[in-house]
């Protein structure tokens, strides 16, 4: 099937580094569309929505946010900070988002498993339903992400 | 094949030929034929004239004379730092800048100088300080590892740059693996007598472009371009007592600051408070201790935040705002300080509580925040 030379731009634009130093796809092959799709059956298998994923990814980074930098515990079995750096990156997506430069790294306590995400992966999965590419600087695997954030 | 078909096919043949030829036409005329011809800029009311060939976004005709406005994107329209008050000519407003430009704003002239078109004579306002901007062609004379994700970049100036303590230079990265050229603000940490070179803190950003380069491609001897000085973060002539507050790379223009007050003999009472996660992430201690020693009432006090297992510390622990919290608590008259903050929005905010809360004004705290 042909795309849509919208859809076509945008995914050059996630697969170049005219955003992102090794762009949002990593080396990840797939297409685009393959890449929604893949990561939003895993979600559904997973028995997730994407809105609830970003949802609680936003609760963790706001309590993470408040601890200026050192490690918050967030209940009894996640710790996270964040760390900020100066500027913005705008979303890849045609429209006016941009997101502060803030990593929140979380830890779960009892496992040790640990993720990392920047206020950008936060947005692009709310309302794109877009974990990035593998490969890629901040590509979330959905199946890690929900076993340590929930 | 029928007459008809055959008749059919060369129709679509013919009109789609025609559609090639005018598409080009268009191109062509595009690129030798549209001429805006010689246009006028004005800068802030006869401030700066000059005439440029027409047809070039704002942004790169004002660099194209020396006037670098702050952009960090590239001039893609996305950064939104390039905002500058267009009184005539402009051109219709563009849906690209409706996210950026309120409509209070809008009815002002602001404009993204970006993504406005050079076409006709134009006039335009600018903060007077941006006339004074230069660049700089550098020489990248030293790399130096500060933390594990933390680099200092020497530059060596090809003349004498004017800055005041506090304010920032634009670095371009070149483009560069599929990168394109971008600029990113870094504040100066250096001597302002060293007048042959100065120095930038730069933290590590995943996936960042900008600093990806100066980590993985920029060397020693390479040479840098910069434009700069920017920005209003400076100290006050006022003799209050001062309160220093930073977190990582924030440290650069609390130091560069600190050199100025060694340098010009000032005398006011200082207090720099530099907050850190771990002793893995603290840096320049010693430099700025020895700051310390030099300016007569002066403390520099290192707060970590979170000890790792088998570190031993005997200085400052706890969060930042809780360590100037202690310390403003123990102050007579806390309220006669100005503090200087350099760091993330969420640390200044804090911080900015904390000293209100101790009976500082608002006027009295000034602050370089990280977004």
């Amino acid at each position: 099937m042909k795309k849509p030379p919208q859809l076509e731009y945008l995914e050059q634009t996630l697969r170049s580094s005219r955003l992102s130093a090794r762009g949002f796809l990593g080396t990840d092959q797939r297409s685009l569309w393959e890449i929604l799709d893949a990561d939003a059956s895993e979600v559904e298998k997973l028995g997730y929505t994407m809105t609830g994923i970003a949802t609680r990814m936003h609760e963790i980074t706001d309590r993470a946010n408040e601890g200026l930098g050192d490690w918050v515990e967030i209940g009894k079995n996640i710790k996270a900070c964040t760390t900020d750096v100066r500027g913005v990156i705008a979303c890849p997506w045609p429209h006016a988002f941009r997101a502060n430069k803030t990593v929140t790294t979380v830890l779960k306590i009892d496992s040790g498993d640990e993720i990392k995400w920047a206020d950008l992966n936060i947005h692009l999965i709310e309302e794109h339903g877009f974990f990035q590419g593998k490969g890629s600087v901040f590509r979330l695997e959905p199946s890690e992400l929900v076993k340590i954030i929930f | 094949m029928s007459e008809v078909v055959w008749s059919a096919l060369v129709s679509v043949g013919v009109i789609s030929a025609v559609g090639a030829f005018l598409a080009l036409l268009l191109v062509i005329a595009e690129r030798f034929i549209a001429n805006y011809g010689e246009v006028s800029i004005d800068v802030n009311s006869g401030d700066k004239e000059f005439t440029v060939k027409g047809g070039g976004s704002l942004l790169e005709t004002l660099a194209s004379a020396k006037i670098f406005i702050p952009s960090a994107c590239g001039g893609r329209g996305t950064c939104a730092y390039c905002k500058v008050k267009v009184s005539e000519g402009a051109g219709p407003f563009l849906p690209t800048e409706e996210p950026y430009i309120d409509s209070q704003a809008r009815e002002q002239g602001i404009r993204l100088a970006c993504q406005v078109k050079v076409r006709q004579d134009i006039k335009i306002e600018i903060p007077a300080e941006l006339l004074a901007v230069k660049e700089f062609r550098c020489i990248c004379e030293r790399i130096r590892d500060l933390t594990y994700d933390i680099k200092e970049l020497r530059l060596k100036l090809p003349g004498p740059m004017k800055y005041v303590p506090g304010q920032y230079v634009q670095f371009r990265a070149p483009a560069y693996k599929g990168s394109p050229e971008v600029y990113r603000a870094y504040s100066i940490s250096s001597d302002p007598a060293d007048s042959g070179a100065i120095e930038l803190v730069v933290r590590l950003v995943p996936g960042g472009i900008c600093t990806t380069y100066i980590f993985e491609h920029l060397a020693e001897g390479d040479e840098v371009l910069i434009n700069g000085p920017h920005g209003e973060f400076r100290l006050t002539d006022t003799q209050a007592p001062m309160i220093f507050i930073a977190g990582g790379s924030g440290i650069a223009p609390i130091k560069c600051m600190m050199h100025h007050l060694v340098n010009q003999g000032i005398k006011r009472k200082g207090v720099f408070f530099f907050g850190v996660r771990s002793l893995k992430d603290l840096f320049m201690a010693e430099e700025m201790k020895s700051l310390e020693r030099a300016i007569p009432d002066f403390r520099f006090v290192p707060a970590v935040s979170e000890l790792e297992q088998g570190e031993s510390w005997d200085g400052a622990q706890g969060r930042i705002t809780d360590v100037v919290k202690r310390y403003l608590d123990n102050e007579k008259d806390a309220a006669s300080y100005e503090a200087y903050l350099c760091g993330s929005p969420g640390m200044i905010d804090a911080s900015i509580s904390v000293l209100t809360g101790a009976g500082i004004s608002e006027d009295r705290i000034f602050y370089d925040k990280f977004s």
